[in-house]
């Protein structure tokens, strides 16, 4: 046996720790404990032993007090609470996503949301740019295409509506019409007078004259003769 | 009937994306990576910090965590590395904590007001000597010393842990407890 610092006094000094913080097995505690009745050193320094593991028990009782213990003060915390944290706000969270991810992880998110931000801009520039507006020609209001495709369908109805009505007008009142007819030597007159099936009257032959200088078939009374100087003189 | 879940099916829920996963394992260890580090640093600051580091490193390298071995072991070796790395730094800076951490600490010490003052002292006076004495230690055995006393764990899992032969767990825990009774009585304050 030595007494050296670095040495142990005893071969058995594994088996001393082991049994001192009781990780021996029943049978190895008895061994054990009969080889100490009769080992003064192992003896000796299972007394001491205790007494440093009492002294260092309390210093880390009165050091830690509760923490030693895993089941006391589960309020206290020792970790940051963003490490901890179940939910994290959004900006927190990514704070913390930066904090701890590795460089080139930081930068491409930081590429990836700048690109992101570019492609939303130029989306919404082009969207705005879109000509979901028409613009009336001839006129400074502007009109959606559903607005505009109403307006030309309002106007197809009121043109067909104030044909309908003339219509209806004209077949109501037939003499009014032939009235008229006989004032207007037109031949729309009297093709009018056919569609309604009035009996057609006869032309006078001025308006026979009219009706064909009108059509093309002979000049124009006045254009027969237009006035021109004479090729000589004082005839 | 409520099932408890491991820590290492914790582990697989966090890979997994759950949020709440790696929070949970936080939870349940903080206070004893807590104890790791204050009984292997000595000051609560430092304490703290590493705590942090270690759970911080954790969830760095959550992918490289393969189970093979515990998610407790796991966690211890990263707080011994992370107390380690700690006070390499702080050696490089020439940092000397130990002799003003006994008054750092004096409030960690703090006794109930019941106890009497002279009562008070003798604690405080033995804590003080315990404290300088396992700061004292190597590294090497200080985290064996820390890892039993602090955090109870067995000879197997300390040495799962330091990934050291069992006897040579038990080899340095002997050697440190005599440099231990060695530095205390020459302290003459602890009655060893």
């Amino acid at each position: 046996m030595q007494n050296d610092n670095e040495r142990p006094i005893c071969h058995r000094a594994e088996d001393l720790v082991t049994y001192l913080y009781g990780e021996a097995s029943a049978e190895e505690a008895r061994d054990f404990a009969s080889h100490m009745r009769q080992c003064d050193a192992c003896r000796a320094e299972f007394i001491v032993f205790n007494r440093v593991h009492d002294s260092i028990a309390a210093w880390r009782n009165e050091a830690l007090g509760p923490i030693a213990s895993p089941a006391a003060a589960p309020e206290v915390s020792f970790v940051h609470p963003a490490i901890v944290r179940r939910k994290l706000p959004a900006l927190a969270a990514l704070r913390e996503f930066f904090t701890v991810s590795p460089l080139w992880l930081r930068g491409a998110t930081a590429f990836a949301g700048l690109l992101l931000c570019g492609l939303l801009v130029f989306a919404i520039s082009r969207l705005s740019q879109k000509p979901s507006q028409v613009t009336a020609a001839g006129s400074d209001a502007r009109y959606t295409e559903e607005q505009f495709q109403k307006a030309v369908d309002k106007q197809v109805a009121d043109r067909l509506a104030q044909m309908n009505q003339t219509q209806r007008d004209q077949e109501t009142a037939p003499e009014q019409v032939t009235d008229s007819s006989n004032n207007s030597p037109r031949p729309q007159v009297a093709a009018s007078h056919s569609r309604t099936g009035t009996p057609r009257n006869r032309l006078t032959r001025e308006e026979r004259v009219q009706l064909a200088a009108d059509l093309g078939l002979i000049q124009a009374r006045e254009e027969e003769a237009p006035f021109v100087l004479p090729d000589e003189p004082n005839q | 009937m409520e099932t408890v879940t491991t820590d290492e099916q914790m582990v697989e829920r966090a890979l997994s994306g759950d949020p709440e996963a790696f929070g949970e394992i936080v939870r349940r260890w903080e206070r004893r990576i807590f104890a790791l580090s204050f009984g292997m640093l000595g000051r609560e600051e430092d304490a703290r910090d590493a705590t942090q580091e270690t759970f911080l490193a954790a969830f760095r390298n959550l992918r490289g965590f393969r189970g093979e071995a515990k998610v407790s072991s796991w966690l211890h070796r990263i707080a011994v590395n992370q107390c380690i790395t700690r006070q390499r730094r702080a050696k490089v800076r020439g940092e000397t904590a130990l002799e003003d951490e006994a008054e750092r600490n004096a409030a960690v010490f703090a006794l109930p007001a019941s106890v009497s003052p002279a009562r008070t002292a003798e604690h405080r006076e033995i804590s003080s000597a315990v404290h300088k004495a396992v700061c004292a230690l190597p590294a090497e055995l200080r985290q064996v010393v820390v890892m039993k006393e602090f955090e109870e764990l067995t000879f197997q899992e300390i040495s799962d842990v330091l990934d050291v032969p069992l006897s040579t767990v038990k080899s340095r825990l002997y050697t440190a407890l005599r440099q231990l009774q060695m530095r205390l009585q020459k302290f003459g304050e602890a009655k060893v």
